[in-house]
């Protein structure tokens, strides 16, 4: 659809769209994973922007890393030292997996940018100190935050940007919702790059671009194809591959919905009004669904994995991987027997940067689809 | 009816004609530059040696990664559909298909009927497929078809550790220059393939009966260490190389 244009430009040239905000005076701190804190940076009038890896062959992260890490990480690093991100003012890590914190050591040492933040959070997240500790640990950025923006940030900004962030997670809960309910209404694709572009792009501009995009789809809605096919539903960490989406549906399905962090887990859950703009924050990432760097209780994913599958009526599930993400590779085993238990079939593909060759993929998606 | 499969592989193509539910005929060439040409050509040459007319078949499904390359079929399917369709035609016990092709190798499960219940793919190297087997050859300077019986001999096979294929060649030439005999080094190099096929067969728990598909069945080396590694028989059919036309043959007459 043509109102995801702009959406696809950005992930197509990101940097560009990085530098012409930076042009235009804007403060820019970049970010890794969905437990950052959007609301805090865009409160201090800063504008939150997340990393990817780049794309490019890697030439400089490898002088850095072992082989083990992925290609998130590596990727990232990779952009940083080409030059590509100097349009950042900052970045911030928070504490998720262990590739992650020492990326965070490297780029403090490598790259040098004028702010870098660890959000150091806690593991267990099914506590009550694990609450309070959260709350510190989001103040303390805050005000280092502010500190370094030479800024006030007060409670009012705050809760203005929870509306704004709130806003736009209902869109695209709006947006996954229209999707799954008639799936030949927009492609797998177009659905892919509004929601990870809307983690790049001016947040002002995404409150009025986000509904433009559901309006038009909820004119089309009536008269969308019921069946686009079989409905399957993708788990993970980081999709970074938008040839998935048309391979799967070359294969004769449809995805529904995800629990990527690059998706669902990116607009799950509002934050909740609440007289403490800071405990409010840091209930929502307390009630989201986790990843699996963190801790909810020991089923939690593998339940909330089949509560998708159930609601959203899929037939299969595709567990997408990067290769060397170890805490997902250890929860896979459990959470595929969950499915085994109740005869939803899965299928698991190690990926990095770039998708092996794309007969063999279609090879497996192919087979896979058949199955169902 | 009359149906065909044809299956385009990386390295070779299969045909294979079927007429109500028995196996007319099979033929393999290799697929060169043009997967077209050569699903075309395995084609038109079986059903010359048959006496047939393309008129005389009424259903045909194309399987291999070239499946799609061909215009005159039916339908495409997958390797993976059709060797597990394959393997059950030709023997309804079979429970898992091992398929080492020549650019990937395949573990599948199958139910009763001969669908596919789960399955695993190595795709992402050249260890333990027929294209291994190929360097390794050259290397050594033994004709393919002989390496099988060559490796039977073996008093003490060699270690193969490298799992690139590049690395493990030059692990092989200094076997060579050491003064290793070729018997070992060949019955080495199935070990290494067996050990990479078995980590992903037990993966995905395989249970008998075992069969396996595939060009590089024909190798009884490779065979043999496969069974000592999953400590299972494995039984190879008549067929294996032409198996995916076979089973792509079966599922044209099913087609609704």
């Amino acid at each position: 659809m043509k109102e995801a244009d702009e959406f696809h430009a950005i992930l197509k040239d990101p940097v560009s769209y990085g530098r012409k905000m930076k042009e235009q005076g804007r403060k820019i701190v970049g970010y890794f994973c969905s437990y950052t804190p959007e609301e805090i940076i865009y409160a201090a009038g800063a504008h939150p922007f997340r990393i990817f890896a780049s794309g490019e062959n890697i030439h400089f992260a490898d002088a850095h890393f072992q082989s083990y890490c992925c290609s998130l990480v590596r990727g990232a690093l990779e952009g940083a030292l080409a030059g590509n991100l100097d349009f950042l003012d900052g970045a911030v890590f928070p504490h998720t997996c262990d590739s992650i914190q020492r990326l965070s050591d490297i780029w403090r040492m490598n790259v040098k940018g004028p702010f870098h933040a660890d959000i150091v959070l806690p593991v267990k997240l099914d506590t009550e100190s694990a609450r309070s500790y959260m709350i510190d640990v989001l103040r303390k950025f805050r005000k280092d935050l502010a500190s370094h923006l030479r800024v006030e940030i007060t409670d009012d900004m705050l809760k203005n940007a929870i509306g704004t962030f709130n806003t736009i997670r209902r869109s695209l809960k709006r947006l996954y919702e229209l999707k799954a309910e008639n799936p030949g209404i927009i492609s797998g694709r177009d659905v892919y790059a509004i929601v990870k572009a809307s983690m790049m792009m001016d947040r002002d501009h995404l409150t009025e671009a986000l509904p433009a995009v559901i309006g038009e789809l909820e004119k089309k809605k009536g008269n969308a194809e019921l069946y686009a096919g079989k409905r399957i539903v993708l788990a993970g960490g980081i999709c970074n591959h938008p040839d998935i989406y048309r391979i799967i549906e070359d294969a004769g399905a449809v995805v529904v919905w995800d629990d990527f962090c690059t998706g669902s887990r990116y607009f799950e859950e509002s934050v909740k009004d609440n007289a403490d703009p800071m405990a409010a924050i840091a209930g929502r990432y307390i009630e989201r669904p986790v990843c699996p760097a963190k801790h909810a209780g020991i089923f939690t994913r593998g339940e909330n994995l089949l509560k998708i599958a159930k609601e959203k009526d899929a037939r299969g599930v595709v567990f997408l991987f990067l290769k060397f993400c170890d805490p997902h590779a250890f929860d896979y085993p459990y959470m595929k027997e969950f499915l085994d238990r109740e005869g939803i079939p899965s299928m698991m593909l190690e990926v990095e940067d770039q998708l092996p060759s794309e007969g063999q993929l279609r090879t497996r998606f192919e087979t896979f689809v058949d199955m169902l | 009816m009359i149906t065909a499969g044809i299956d385009i592989g990386s390295i070779t193509t299969k045909a294979a004609v079927m007429a109500e539910g028995k196996i007319r005929g099979t033929k393999v060439v290799f697929t060169g530059y043009n997967a077209e040409q050569a699903g075309t050509k395995v084609y038109e040459e079986l059903l010359a040696e048959l006496g047939m007319e393309k008129s005389d078949v009424g259903r045909i499904v194309s399987t291999g990664y070239g499946r799609n390359s061909v215009k005159f079929m039916d339908k495409a399917m997958t390797e993976i559909i059709c060797h597990g369709a394959g393997a059950h035609y030709l023997n309804p016990r079979a429970r898992s298909v091992i398929d080492i092709g020549g650019q990937d190798s395949k573990a599948i499960v199958l139910d009763e009927k001969g669908k596919v219940k789960n399955f695993a793919m190595n795709d992402k190297c050249a260890a333990g497929t027929g294209r291994f087997l190929e360097v390794m050859a050259r290397a050594l300077e033994v004709d393919l078809d002989g390496f099988g019986t060559l490796s039977l001999r073996a008093g003490d096979p060699s270690r193969i550790s490298s799992l690139c294929t590049v690395f493990a060649e030059s692990e092989v030439i200094s076997l060579i220059s050491k003064g290793e005999n070729r018997e070992n080094i060949i019955a080495g190099i199935h070990e290494s393939i067996a050990a990479r096929i078995a980590a992903m067969a037990n993966r995905l728990r395989i249970a008998p009966l075992v069969v396996m598909t595939g060009g590089v069945a024909k190798n009884i080396g490779v065979v043999k260490a496969l069974e000592r590694k999953i400590g299972m028989a494995v039984e190879v059919s008549e067929y294996a190389q032409v198996n995916g036309a076979i089973g792509a043959a079966f599922l044209a007459a099913g087609l609704k």
